[in-house]
């Protein structure tokens, strides 16, 4: 069953690309992540033209983060004033990477920032997330309760001017460094296709020691809200997302979420967080070979970017 | 249809059970498929899919047009074999006037493209025309057949097999700027260093041709009209020339043939073109799916004896119809509204599953 993609101009097979989001709509439900790291790197490596790839993605995580997003509204999990820093942030962020995705396919260099950008942010992500689930792991086994969150504890972070009191937080910290990385995952995620949920999540537990409940619902905020931006942005400068190819993957992936949250609530976070960081390893590796063995095709083509 | 009364009540029936049977699902349905087992099952099975792509990942090179293997069409290492063989001895003299023969040809190149070339020595001349003037690209478009026919007016043949007439048909896309880069090992890492902008390109080239057409004519006539993948002129933009060696420009050009015949948009026939009877002539060309959308255009060649002597063009228009134009046309002139477009379906559709299955994703 194949159908012909209006913006990607080339006909795919509408059950492998159902299929597909099946698969990282399950992971992802499993882990209580984007996916758009899986499936970024899945969609350009199935012929899809890795702008359209990157700008169908943030549509794509619109609809995965959007149920998750009101769930935690609804149980009050959600810091309003934190997600509106992180957001304002996370759109400067996205102009910002849109217009250097624009740049960098000028200049032919996007595929090998892409591939720079993974390699080093899935590598440094899973080797932490890969050494702190097997010492839990490990502490588990030998009797200790794994250890909770010291708070109280005071970093460079606290001395920044522009301070802002966070209620739901229930923290008194400076509003650079919320917007700093709000800006910093908006620019990751228009360049890497991604909502960025792996990089926030942990910046926003060790760095801004934001309580755990509250750091998901405030990230599935801003993510929802700067994908919505990103795909908007990705449309109006680039053209490049795809709502055909978008509605399948959504499709998938949706479905998938809800099975891989069944699978999920069976194992224990510090198991979820050893396998995620497996995947998120093996991807990495998967980009890195890329990148390091010769190619056995050194040419390529591409059309002239920006010349109609 | 005023005759078929118990027809319409039959299909009347039939709608109503089937409305009847999908109300009959209830969201309890779907929630009980979510058993421990079958989320077990989905499990090794979305991580089988994710393990074969991460180790296999599709690198291998799979013919990606399996529908265009079945009207003799050679396959993309011949075009590659025809690019890197050096030209024919009798391909030397014209090289080395270059200079003048090229400008000269120029020149008569864009006289013809006013008007159809006829030689005057022959008396023979070609009428073409195409099996569709223009081809709907629709969502559920997946390549299509064009028959090119034409006939010698005129025909001094017996018959078919006499093969005093040769006919060259070549069916050609827009022609457009393309850049060609080639990667290289920076400090471990294969990255792209070079690159060559050429000036027009055609997105898409088949020729076909009633036998190998080196044994139809000379390069020089090649080269005059553009037939055959040695013979279409890639140049590179002026200022971008200076950059390289001849030869390393030969390379990108070749790279560029190379990876059009393997995406299927570069492709030969040496025997499709075939005489039925003393003046009628045919071939059949399939369209790739992945034809980049645009207008086409057939030119026809008609050689006696080695020389050219008649030249018809025909056209096909290549259109976006129905869902797929009012998409594009959506994308490019509304992007922001089509972006929020998507915006819309996307929370929607996250809604309409977490409604579904009554059970927060988070």
């Amino acid at each position: 069953m194949t159908l012909y993609l209006p913006i990607a101009e080339m006909p795919v097979n509408v059950l492998v690309f159902l299929g597909m989001g099946g698969a990282v709509g399950f992971l992802s439900g499993m882990f209580g992540v984007g996916g758009g790291f899986l499936m970024t790197p899945l969609l350009i490596f199935s012929g899809i033209p890795p702008a359209v790839a990157i700008g169908t993605e943030a549509a794509q995580i619109v609809a995965s983060s959007v149920s998750g997003a009101i769930a935690q509204y609804q149980r009050r999990n959600v810091d309003i004033k934190m997600g509106l820093v992180l957001l304002l942030g996370g759109i400067v962020g996205s102009v910002i990477g849109v217009q250097v995705v624009k740049e960098l396919r000028q200049m032919g260099q996007f595929e090998l920032f892409v591939s720079l950008a993974y390699m080093i942010f899935l590598g440094i992500i899973g080797s932490l997330m890969l050494i702190e689930s097997l010492n839990t792991i490990r502490k588990t086994r030998a009797g200790h309760a794994p250890s909770a969150r010291r708070p109280g504890q005071h970093s460079w972070i606290h001395g920044l001017p522009f301070k802002m009191r966070f209620h739901r937080s229930k923290l008194y910290i400076s509003a650079i460094p919320p917007l700093m990385l709000g800006g910093f995952v908006g620019f990751l995620g228009a360049i890497m296709g991604v909502g960025g949920g792996f990089i926030i999540v942990p910046a926003m537990i060790y760095l801004l020691r934001v309580p755990t409940n509250v750091v998901v619902g405030t990230s599935l905020f801003q993510i929802l809200f700067v994908t919505a931006a990103t795909t908007i942005l990705h449309s109006v400068q680039n053209h490049s997302v795809d709502i055909v190819l978008a509605l399948i993957l959504m499709i998938g992936s949706v479905i998938g979420a809800q099975f891989g949250a069944v699978a999920g609530e069976k194992l224990k976070g510090e198991q979820l967080r050893f396998l995620l960081a497996g995947l998120v390893l093996l991807v990495c590796l998967r980009v890195a070979w890329n990148l390091v063995v010769e190619p056995s095709e050194l040419f390529s083509i591409a059309t002239v970017v920006g010349g109609h | 249809m005023a005759g078929s009364p118990q027809f319409s009540e039959k299909f009347r029936r039939r709608l109503a059970d089937a409305n009847r049977n999908v109300r009959a699902i209830k969201p309890q349905h779907v929630r009980a498929a979510l058993t421990s087992r079958n989320a077990a099952f989905a499990l090794g099975a979305a991580i089988v899919v994710v393990l074969i792509w991460i180790f296999n990942a599709g690198m291998g090179e799979q013919p990606k047009n399996p529908i265009l293997r079945e009207t003799g069409v050679s396959p993309p290492s011949a075009i590659v074999r025809d690019m890197e063989t050096p030209s024919k001895p009798d391909a030397a003299p014209a090289a080395d006037k270059e200079g003048i023969e090229s400008a000269d040809g120029e020149r008569r190149h864009a006289a013809l493209a006013k008007k159809p070339f006829h030689n005057p020595e022959y008396e023979e001349s070609v009428e073409v025309d195409v099996s569709a003037k223009s081809v709907a690209i629709t969502a559920g478009f997946s390549g299509q057949r064009i028959v090119v026919f034409g006939a010698v007016h005129k025909s001094l043949q017996a018959s078919a097999e006499q093969g005093l007439y040769d006919v060259v048909v070549i069916l050609e896309g827009m022609n457009t700027p393309l850049i060609s880069r080639r990667k290289s090992n920076v400090a471990g890492l294969w990255i792209n260093t070079q690159s060559v902008e050429f000036v027009s390109v055609p997105s898409y080239y088949t020729i076909s041709s009633t036998r190998p057409i080196l044994e139809i004519s000379t390069p020089r006539v090649f080269d005059e009209h553009e037939i055959g993948f040695r013979h279409v002129h890639i140049e590179p933009e002026p200022g971008e020339a200076s950059k390289m060696s001849e030869h390393e420009l030969q390379m990108f050009r070749q790279a560029i043939v190379r990876l059009k015949a393997e995406d299927g948009l570069y492709q030969k026939n040496e025997t499709g073109v075939v005489f039925i009877g003393k003046s009628l002539f045919r071939t059949s060309i399939d369209l790739p799916a992945n034809v980049p959308i645009g207008p086409v255009t057939a030119r026809t060649y008609l050689f006696r004896d080695a020389e050219l002597i008649a030249e018809k063009t025909a056209t096909v228009q290549l259109e976006r119809r129905g869902v797929e134009a009012f998409l594009y046309s959506f994308a490019f002139d509304h992007p922001a509204l089509y972006g929020l477009f998507a915006v819309i379906m996307a929370v929607s559709a996250g809604l309409a599953a977490s409604a579904i299955f009554n059970r927060s994703s988070s």
